[in-house]
């Protein structure tokens, strides 16, 4: 013993201090008793990054599927449409990339039967090349428009049929050529034009066009051609569109992307995308509540543990290292199971739900996408457990003398850092969970408050429960409700737990609630699903009289002008044209200015009205409900995105070719148009008073109810009226609700696996706090209490807790579902009050019983060996 | 017999005065101030410890001798006062350096033993050599083990320990690395007198052979009668001081 060994003193920084295999296996050792608490930590982890890992994971799939759902509705990547025929040696010279050319022809014709005693006027598109390439279509019988590709044959719409009262087989009169019905389509071919059915459609090979001898001196003819390209990044595709754009440089030629189709399907799936976003924030902090209770629970334990090691020269650096380490690597396991479990709730959520998701989802997740998300949530529950662990630093050695409690959590700047980094962090995985800086400033800003006000509230509890208490209470509720405020209270841990977790919980809900019944609204709704297109005015009498008569509502309806741009800015368009194509010849810059071509040489049908629809709101300027003077200009309100693609602003000037009359326009205001709800929007809208007396039609508006189909409407009209078209639009709006009843069917797995995973970590945070319980239960044993008695004040205690945690995170609740109903989805709040009910009734009987199950234990047990089990 | 030696040591100091102090506390004075009121639980309290020496701490129970023997080990503040240890000033070091001042020369003994429940005996007595970053003091450890008779339990937790077992563990450990001065409080006030014999054994022999100064706090006045000193306190003053000629043998 005289001589002392050789020894190496420990590091004295906190980074040497981790790093020192000394510190590892005082974190191994001091985990050995302790393992079963220990995976109460690593579980929380686990479900907090499980729920964010398949919450990422599937989002990204998801994300996936709505761009391919997009691409659904244009059918291929690309599409390309001209007045003229395109030449076939085009396509010879196009780039690899190119996988696939499918070739359309579309045009007006009669379609008869063979007798001839009925007509009607349908838009033939004759179809070549596999064309869609991405959506599927439905026949009945099923299977038909691979043979149309094929074989020929014709196929029609089910109104035709019962319009004809025909049947599938039954032949149809098309030109010159007699075709046999292979089937009726149901959904799924995208519409080519932009502005076609104003027919019912019937779809023919390309190969027996020829033979119809109709394609040859019609002057309406659109000729189509869609490509499939390699599957590439959004630039890599992007790129390969502008090539392939230079390809054709005459005029009249135009193009369409997925991107512009997309516009259809609304800002709902946004919506859903912030909704997960949201949903795999609160699963994380939910997670970080477990995490920071049972490390706050374990280092209660081990506390005279550290006192000892300070005693015996162990520096605060080393302890704190120790348990450091010790959260690190449970919080990687965690990370790492978690991880694991995420991507098999990826793989059963995807199995399982099938059919539900919109499109065809790999059961594998992405690998990138859950390593990174694994990697966030580590992060996350490593800045939660450092909370609890920098109370170490405020364990003093003399706890080893005496069991005075030891100096109060301080709110040090060690703790203040902390604080802010986790703030820093929330906001962080906000933005990383694909919010706007403002939604996730916005989250975050929310997380803290609902964080303060709870602990508040705890403050405030602890304070009215210390002044109320009367001694004329009943001595057991008294005794319970003591345990309020007495050392050692549960009530900041139960407020900041449960409250915070109920807060949490009943929030994802009720976004939940508002994006589904948003999603609905936008699906079903009570839009129009059928125009009537080119009513003469004085037609308009009759048409609407007809509605009436087959008990259609009419839903609105506009006058309609059409007219074309003569120059803008006192632009001419063929100076335009011609200075474009000098700046490309000289391979200068691009003209700054460059105006899409079909914008400046389209047809626009536009309106006048003295006041904006319910799917427009005023983005710039004021709508002029009046014409101003004889001789000043018009002012005319833009749609904002033809604005920004014209280049003018508010004040700009615009000549406008009126069917040969010029009208000089001012730009006055500029309008955002939610092109998703198919109302009567149009791109540009007059004040009333200035076109009244040029040519005009009049639109109108109704719904076909579900279920039924406009074949009788257009028969009808057909003797009333033969000049009006009817664009029937409940296909489309069909799959456009389909496609948000499927992501209405994810948001509802998500939420129901948030709630999942959410409940069983509060249900361990409530009994974070019951050794101290057990203590003094045993105690009150010992000095004679009944096991009722004993029942009985931890009962009230835990059942007051629960309920006021449960009243703070509902009313915490209540106020975001307000003021997100308000500022994110523009509509009533809509709570849920049977939900909110039963959220807190739940609450309280959780806790409940988790009192019950306390006492339950500690009355199975003799007194004696808990006492002896507790030294 | 004791009260005959009493006598004898009084006049008779045994330890040379050369002896440099391990301990010395000036002036010392540590109030606690709660809702406003303070109270003075220690004042101006003056001792000094030498290399070797032993001294015993007695005294009713509230009387400040706890709180005296936790700012003599540096784990708490004084409110005033100096404490030196080994020659350094106490309230000039911080939190860390204190700890390093205990890792080197201070041992302890606790009333309820405070032995790591989640280490092994043996884990729990190589603590204080694996903090001063000695790997290779394991047959250091388990010799000590078997000398205080737990050769049998090394591989035993705590909670697998009688009382009297666990404090012999506490012994080995303070023992391992045998400090300056060893402090003790109530080194058996949770064991009864036949466990706490042969503890209390131990305690004087590892003493004597290490040449360690030691503060005991005790009720016991069979206990206390065996320090070469004993310190009488009462409301937190030293009210006697007395000396027994024994402990210094050495
Ligand atoms: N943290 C504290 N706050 C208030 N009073 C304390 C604190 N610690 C000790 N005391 C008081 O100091 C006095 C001395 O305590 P202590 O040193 O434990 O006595 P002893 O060990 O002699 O029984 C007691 O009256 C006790 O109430
Ligand atoms: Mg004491």
């Amino acid at each position: 013993m005289a001589t002392l060994p050789k020894t190496k003193p420990l590091p004295g920084s906190l980074l040497g201090a981790f790093f020192h295999a000394w510190t590892w296996r005082m974190a191994w050792r001091d985990s050995r008793q302790q393992r079963g608490r220990l995976s109460l930590y690593a579980l929380s982890i686990a479900a907090g990054i499980s729920a964010l890992v398949g919450i990422h994971t599937l989002k990204t799939s998801v994300q996936h599927g709505i761009e391919t759902q997009a691409k659904a509705l244009l059918g291929a990547d690309l599409l390309i449409s001209s007045r003229r025929p395109i030449g076939e040696e085009i396509f010879a010279k196009m780039p690899s990339e190119v996988r696939k050319t499918g070739r359309e022809t579309a045009f007006s014709s009669m379609v008869s039967i063979p007798t001839g005693e009925r007509s009607r006027l349908v838009q033939v598109r004759a179809v070549a090349g596999g064309y869609p390439f991405y959506a599927t279509v439905e026949t009945e019988p099923p299977e038909v428009w691979g043979r149309l590709q094929t074989g020929g044959g014709i196929l029609v719409e089910g109104a035709l049929l019962e319009e004809f009262g025909l049947a599938v087989g039954d032949w149809l009169k098309l030109g010159a050529r007699e075709l046999r019905v292979l089937g009726v389509v149901k959904k799924g071919v995208p519409r080519s034009n932009r502005f076609s059915g104003f027919a019912p459609e019937v779809f023919i090979w390309h190969e027996d066009l020829a033979s119809t001898g109709l394609a040859g001196g019609n002057s309406l003819v659109y000729h189509h051609r869609s490509l499939l390209l390699e599957a590439g990044s959004a630039k890599e595709l992007s790129a390969v569109v502008s090539t392939i754009m230079g390809f054709f440089p005459e005029r009249g030629v135009e193009f369409q992307t997925p991107e512009k189709r997309r516009e259809a399907v609304g800002e709902s799936l946004n919506r859903v995308n912030e909704y997960l976003g949201i949903t795999a924030l609160v699963a994380l902090v939910l997670g970080g509540i477990g995490v920071a209770g049972a490390m706050h629970a374990h280092l209660k334990r081990r506390a005279q543990a550290v006192a000892v090691l300070l005693c015996l020269g162990c520096s605060t650096h080393m302890a704190f290292a120790v348990y450091l380490a010790q959260a690190g690597a449970l919080g990687l396991a965690g990370s790492g199971v978690g991880t694991v479990l995420g991507a098999v709730l990826h793989a059963v959520v995807v199995v399982a739900a099938g059919d539900s998701l919109p499109v065809y989802v790999s059961p594998w997740p992405e690998p990138g996408i859950t390593l990174l998300s694994g990697g966030t949530g580590f992060l996350l529950c490593c800045g939660f457990s450092l909370l609890p662990l920098l109370q170490i630093r405020n364990i003093p050695p003399g706890a080893t003398l005496s069991e005075r409690p030891g100096a109060r959590m301080g709110g040090d700047w060690a703790t203040r850092g902390v604080c802010a980094l986790l703030v820093l962090l929330v906001f962080g995985v906000a933005l990383f969970n694909g919010a706007t800086p403002r939604r996730a400033l916005a989250l975050t800003f929310g997380l803290s408050f609902a964080f303060l006000a709870l602990a508040g509230a705890a403050q405030g509890l602890m304070y009215l429960t210390k002044r109320f208490l009367r001694p004329a209470w009943p001595y057991l509720l008294r005794q319970g409700i003591s345990n309020l405020y007495r050392p050692h209270n549960q009530t900041v841990l139960f407020l900041l737990s449960l409250g915070l977790g109920i807060f949490l919980l009943l929030t994802s809900w009720g976004v939940r609630t508002l994006l589904v019944r948003q999603m609905r609204f936008d699906a079903g709704g009570n839009g129009p699903n059928l125009y009537l297109v080119d009513v003469q005015p004085d037609q308009v009498e009759a048409v609407s009289g007809l509605l009436h008569a087959q008990q259609l509502p009419l839903i609105d309806s506009a006058p309609m002008v059409t007219m074309r741009i003569a120059s803008v800015k006192g632009r001419q368009l063929e100076a335009r044209a011609a200075r474009k194509s000098e700046s490309e010849a000289a391979g200068a810059q691009a003209d700054a200015q460059r105006v899409p071509r079909w914008v400046m040489e389209r047809e626009y049908r536009s309106t006048y009205r003295a006041c904006l629809n319910a799917t427009e709101t005023l983005v710039a300027g004021e709508l002029s409900s009046v014409a101003g003077g004889p001789d000043a200009a018009v002012p005319v309100s833009l749609e904002q995105g033809l604005a920004r693609d014209l280049g003018v602003e508010v004040g700009d000037t615009m000549v406008l070719d009126v069917q040969g009359v010029l009208l000089n326009a001012r730009v006055s205001s500029l309008r955002k148009v939610d092109w998703s709800k198919f109302n009567l929007n149009f791109f540009m809208v007059f004040p009333p008073g200035v076109l009244e007396g040029a040519p005009q039609f009049q639109l109108l508006a109704t719904r076909i109810p579900a279920g039924q189909t406009s074949g009788q409407l257009q028969r009808a009209l057909l003797g009333l009226a033969p000049n009006v078209s009817a664009v029937d639009l409940t296909s489309i709006l069909s799959t456009v609700a389909a496609l948000l009843e499927k992501a209405v069917r994810i948001v509802q797995i998500l939420s129901g696996f948030t709630l999942a995973a959410g409940v069983p970590v509060l249900l361990g945070a409530l009994l974070n706090g019951r050794e101290q319980r057990v203590r003094e239960s045993v105690l009150l044993r010992t000095l004679g209490a009944s096991e009722r008695q004993v029942r009985t004040i931890l009962l009230v205690e835990y059942a007051t807790l629960g309920a006021l945690s449960a009243l703070a995170g509902s009313a915490l609740a209540i106020g975001a579902q307000v003021a997100m109903a308000r500022w994110i989805f523009h509509s009533p709040p809509g709570l849920d009050w049977a939900w909110l009910a039963a959220a807190f009734f739940g609450a309280v009987l959780a806790s409940s019983l988790a009192g019950l199950a306390l006492s339950r234990g500690i009355c199975k047990h003799s007194p004696l060996l808990l006492l002896r089990g507790n030294g | 017999m004791y009260i005959v030696e009493q006598g004898i040591s009084m006049a008779d100091p045994v330890f040379p005065p050369l002896q440099p102090p391990v301990l010395e506390v000036r002036n010392l004075v540590k109030t606690y101030t709660e809702a406003g009121s303070a109270l003075t639980v220690l004042s101006d309290i003056q001792l000094r410890v030498r290399a070797g020496e032993t001294c015993a701490i007695v005294g009713p129970s509230g009387s400040g001798k706890t709180t005296l023997l936790g700012l003599c080990a540096g784990l708490d503040d004084a409110t005033s006062g100096s404490v030196l240890l080994d020659g350094q000033a106490l309230e000039n070091l911080a939190q860390d350096g204190r700890a390093a001042l205990r890792g080197r020369c201070v041992g302890f003994v606790f009333q309820n033993f405070q032995l790591i429940p989640t280490l092994t005996a043996l884990e729990n007595v190589l603590v204080p050599l694996e903090l001063r970053g000695d790997s290779a003091g394991r047959p250091l450890a388990e010799a000590l083990l078997k000398r205080v008779g737990l050769g049998e339990r090394m591989g035993h937790y705590p909670s697998q320990l009688s009382g009297g077992e666990q404090q012999r563990v506490a012994l080995a450990r303070a023992f391992v690395r045998p400090p300056k001065i060893l402090f003790a409080d109530e080194p058996t006030g949770n064991l009864d007198a036949a466990t706490s014999a042969p503890v209390v054994e131990m305690l004087f022999a590892l003493n004597r052979e290490s040449g360690t100064a030691l503060v005991l706090v005790t009720h016991d006045p069979v206990l206390a009668a065996r320090a070469g000193r004993i310190i009488s306190m009462r409301a937190g003053r030293i009210v006697s001081e007395e000396h027994t000629g024994h402990g210094h043998t050495a």
